[in-house]
């Protein structure tokens, strides 16, 4: 056994070195490298764990916010078609007051230019039968050398007014 | 015997073999041994590396925050995953402390002149290409601490026998060095019984030895308990073997693996090569085996871990399943 040990060198002195080195090693890895490293490790952890809940949190509160936006997409845009609606419904009767009132003023301006054409028709009627009068009575008097009274003139005045109907 | 030291790829054929299983003492040190020495260097990268990486600890790591939580995080869940949940946090320190310190001597063995430069006293390896002459006052110490690993054993050595370890490499990886594999497993022991007596107590931990299992009740219990009463001595065997089991098995691999490194730089010498051959050849040969080291270097720091951390799950298993 003795020779064995002294084919493989073993010896206290070498073999206490060796345990004190790998006891150095051991506890200053623990100290300064495990321990440091793990504790980042599990803080890492903790924080992706809190990420992953926080994402799930804006996740829910993202589709949340896309619910109610949506919501308020659909009021808005029944509000803008009930909106075109009734402005659709005001123009139409807008238009129609406007058309009536534009049919009432042309009806009331061919009146009153009708009235106004039916009393210069009238006028000039009138002027024309005092004109056609007045050559039959001068005609008249040339012809028979008469001179004519004024019942006279009235009555051919009155005579050819009634046969002179324009 | 004049002390020197050299670089002694060219000259020797099986530098790391030639110095022996044992670690060599380094010159007028004591038991101070190159594999010290070297695991020394190595705690000290593994330290300032992390240390430089876990000082100022953001939250939007660095590169090497970065890297060292990969690492920590990929052990952690391996931890995890065996020993369960509420016995990881008490083991993990130490089992990612072990891969890691086995990885990093695995791999700064692979360093080129880790193994290899050191210190020589036989003939042969005088004539390598960067050979300095020790003093006087070094040379005495050569023939008493060179091989202080072997200790007064050396005084009683054949003049045959001294030669046959004659090479001292300066640095020597502590995984091919039985002190540091059987301290590493002994730590490992330590805090696995803690671990278990402070889980099941030592009541529990004798009844998972010792009593019988399965539910058993009634007659068959007392039938069968001479028999769970063996099974529990040949377990308690079982334990009290793994620090060498464990020890043996890393040292025998890696070191088997540098001697296979060396052996490889040392074929165009061995094949008759001379001169540029012998030196590409050198360089070459020993290429696929790096790769082949690199990958072992790996497997044996997890296989180390991953016994340990089984070792511990079924020491607490009883208390996990509750």
């Amino acid at each position: 056994m003795g020779d064995i040990l002294k084919v493989f060198g073993l010896q206290w002195g070498p073999f206490l070195a060796q345990v004190i080195i790998i006891l150095i090693v051991y506890l200053i890895l623990s100290k300064y490298a495990f321990g440091p490293v793990t504790e980042m490790l599990e803080a890492r952890r903790r924080r992706i764990a809190e990420g992953e809940e926080g994402l799930k949190k804006i996740k829910s509160d993202l589709e949340q916010a896309e619910e109610r936006v949506q919501a308020m997409l659909d009021k808005a845009n029944d509000d803008a078609g009930r909106l075109i609606n009734e402005a659709r419904e005001s123009a139409e009767s807008v238009r129609e007051q406007k058309v009536q009132s534009a049919i009432n003023e042309a009806n009331q301006i061919v009146e009153k230019a009708r009235e106004a054409s039916r009393i210069e028709h009238e006028k000039v009627m009138s002027e024309l039968k005092a004109d056609f009068g007045r050559l039959v009575i001068g005609a008249t008097s040339k012809v028979s050398g008469k001179v004519l009274d004024d019942s006279d003139q009235k009555r051919i005045n009155e005579e050819v007014a009634g046969q002179v109907s324009l | 015997m004049d002390f020197i030291l050299s670089l002694s790829i060219t000259d020797s054929i099986y530098p790391l073999f030639a110095a022996g299983l044992a670690p060599g003492a380094l010159p007028g040190l004591g038991w101070f041994t190159n594999s010290i020495f070297f695991a020394l260097i190595v705690t000290a990268s593994v330290l300032i590396f992390t240390r430089m990486a876990t000082k100022r600890m953001e939250t939007i790591p660095g590169k090497k925050q970065n890297f060292v939580e990969y690492i920590v995080e990929f052990l952690y869940t391996q931890v995890e995953s065996i020993v369960g949940h509420h016995v990881a946090p008490k083991v993990f320190p130490l089992l990612a402390t072990i891969f890691i310190f086995v990885l990093a001597s695995n791999w700064a063995g692979l360093i080129p002149g880790v193994g290899t430069v050191g210190f020589a006293g036989g003939e042969e390896y005088m004539s390598g290409p960067l050979t300095i002459k020790a003093d006087a006052g070094h040379a005495e110490h050569h023939g008493e601490d060179t091989h202080g690993a072997h200790g007064e054993d050396n005084a009683d050595h054949s003049p045959d026998e001294h030669h046959i370890a004659p090479f001292t490499p300066l640095l020597r990886p502590p995984t091919t060095d039985l002190n540091f594999t059987l301290a590493l497993a002994c730590v490992f022991m330590i805090v696995w019984a803690w671990v278990t007596f402070k889980e099941v107590g030592i009541k529990g931990f004798i009844e998972h030895t010792f009593a019988p299992k399965g539910g058993l009740e009634g007659a068959m219990k007392w039938a069968l308990l001479p028999i769970f009463m063996l099974v529990g001595v040949i377990e308690l065997i079982s334990i009290a073997a793994r620090p060498v089991s464990l020890s043996l098995r890393l040292f025998g691999n890696v070191f088997a693996g540098e001697t296979l490194l060396h052996s490889m730089m040392a074929l165009g010498k061995q094949l008759g090569l001379g001169g540029v051959p012998m030196f590409i050849a050198s360089v070459i040969v020993p290429l696929p085996f790096y790769f082949m080291e690199i990958l072992v270097g790996v497997l044996q720091a997890t296989v180390f871990a991953l016994l340990c951390a089984v070792f511990v799950k079924l020491s607490t298993a009883h208390e996990e399943a509750h």
